[in-house]
């Protein structure tokens, strides 16, 4: 089996012409970076990164890191879920990335979903700096496996780490170490079933709002099978949580999110998909 | 066990601890659910079965992944100080909460503690510290007052953390008492049983390194969010 140490750099600034442009860019496999796209509906640079490999195997080490210069503008997708695959021998993967935001700059991280499969071991760290004046939304999703052969919560170690810090200032630090059977269990007492998908968005703001509209709407989304709750980080950042009974109920309900922030900060407009 | 009676006379920090556990020491914490309230305004705590379930599965993680490591970090951090490191755990425990009621709670009744210590023992090290903290704007943190305590009073850290436990484990099941039918009986044999699993905790808390503090219950955290903004409510947090 071949071992990969993926990296990936992307660096954007924003051009004399107001476009946001690629300064810099280099990856290696596994990543794949897409040939980049401007949408000047939202004025936001379109970047894919894509894996072209099966997706992350024992003993990948992957690193990325992507820069956001003053005024510029980028989201960042990915094509397909990430899945980490079994891994034999007490081998594991790592992954950490880093995302940078400069003022007056803004960054949409909006990936598919993570799907840990059974044995597999897999240990993520994620680094997000966002200097005064910056905006970002960041997304996060996992699966609990792989629902449709019916594998749930089955990996050996999943660790997930995220430190943010705002104007240099820690606003927010979680980690995730949980067994499988420590959340289906969780799962069972909250009443979301066997299949809960978790869905993380981080949201910073150029400047701070007390009581933002979408917050009130984004609240109103939380019903049977899809909790919602958002609340305010310190400074001008917030966090957003969803649990879903099930993948398709996730991904409605992100998209029911990205459609009430998008009113609020028209740079969301830019699709996912691309026409 | 022995019958002997007990010879050790150096028991003032037993007598600290004891007051600052106890329900007459005004921190404050009696108006907080730390959660239950949210959880039960979800539907999912409704009686004793899942009320127990809540504290084996919510409760007890909570303290032995993020309040007891941070104790005991903190610990270390105040004897001999280290202001440094103090102010990086201030910070590090008001980021690993997400939700804002819940990090308020924190930070108010470890600012009450605290503020008490220096006020009431006179004790330099919490005047320097509440001093420092105001002075940088530290987030005060309950566990990181926790740690305070102990090196005010001298009490070991076990017998903190294990303290810890307690003020926790009880906080929540007297809060159930008023939001749920939960007789006295019922909320005791709760208690025990909760309370038997601490000390592995306690042994384990030392154990655990700064980056490795942490947990991930998002229906928690959501319910608490929703908490902040609900229109009837009997609990600050």
């Amino acid at each position: 089996m071949s071992v990969l140490e993926g990296r990936l750099g992307l660096r954007v600034v924003r051009a004399a012409d107001g476009r946001t442009v690629v300064a810099e860019q280099f990856f290696q496999a596994p990543f794949h970076l897409s040939k980049p796209h401007w949408d000047p509906d939202a004025g936001v640079l379109h970047v894919q990164v894509v894996n072209p490999t099966a997706g992350i195997l024992a003993g990948d080490a992957l690193r990325s890191d992507v820069e956001v210069g003053p005024g510029g503008a980028v989201l960042v997708s990915t094509p397909s879920a990430t899945r980490v695959f079994r891994m034999e021998d007490g081998a594991s993967a790592t992954s950490r990335q880093r995302w940078t935001v400069a003022a007056d700059a803004w960054l949409e991280v909006m990936p598919e979903p993570l799907v840990p499969h059974r044995g597999s071991r897999f240990h993520q760290e994620t680094e997000v700096s966002v200097a005064a004046g910056g905006g970002l939304l960041l997304v996060d999703q996992l699966m609990p496996g792989r629902l449709a052969h019916g594998e749930a919560w089955q990996w050996q170690r999943l660790v997930l780490g995220l430190s943010v810090r705002v104007a240099g200032t820690l606003v927010l630090r979680e980690r995730f170490d949980q067994t499988g059977e420590s959340l289906r269990t969780l799962s069972e007492l909250h009443g979301t079933g066997a299949g809960a998908c978790f869905g993380n968005l981080l949201l910073v703001l150029p400047e701070a709002e007390s009581a933002p509209v979408w917050r009130d709407q984004i609240r109103a989304l939380h019903r049977a099978g899809l909790w919602v709750g958002v609340t305010a980080l310190p400074g001008p950042a917030w966090s957003i949580r969803l649990v879903a009974d099930g993948p398709l109920r996730m991904r409605d309900g992100l998209t029911a999110i990205r459609e009430v922030l998008r009113k609020a900060y028209p740079r969301l407009g830019c699709p996912l998909r691309r026409p | 066990m022995s019958s002997d009676q007990a010879t050790n006379t150096d028991v003032q920090w037993l007598l600290g601890l004891l007051q600052a556990s106890d329900s007459l020491y005004p921190t404050g914490a009696y108006a907080h659910s730390f959660g239950l309230e949210g959880m039960v305004d979800a539907g999912v705590v409704k009686d004793r079965e899942t009320l127990r379930r809540f504290l084996l599965t919510t409760v007890l993680p909570t303290l032995r992944n993020v309040e007891l490591p941070l104790a005991a970090q903190g610990w270390v951090a105040f004897g001999p100080p280290d202001w440094d490191k103090v102010g990086e755990l201030c910070m590090l425990a008001a980021a690993l909460r997400a939700p804002r009621e819940t990090r308020q709670a924190s930070m108010a009744i470890g600012r009450q503690r605290a503020e008490l210590l220096a006020q009431i023992q006179g004790a330099p090290l919490a005047q320097e510290f509440v001093r420092r903290a105001a002075a940088a704007g530290w987030p005060h943190a309950a566990a990181l007052s926790t740690a305070l305590e102990a090196r005010v009073h001298g009490a070991p850290l076990p017998a903190v953390l294990a303290a810890t436990c307690y003020a926790a484990v009880a906080g929540v099941v007297a809060a159930a008492m008023k939001v749920l039918r939960l007789g006295q009986n019922a909320a005791q044999t709760l208690l025990a049983e909760a309370l038997a699993l601490c000390p592995a905790m306690v042994d384990g808390a030392a154990l655990v390194p700064v980056d490795e503090i942490g947990w991930f219950n998002p229906w928690l955290d959501i319910a608490s969010a929703r908490h902040e903004t609900a229109s009837a409510r009997l609990f600050i947090s």
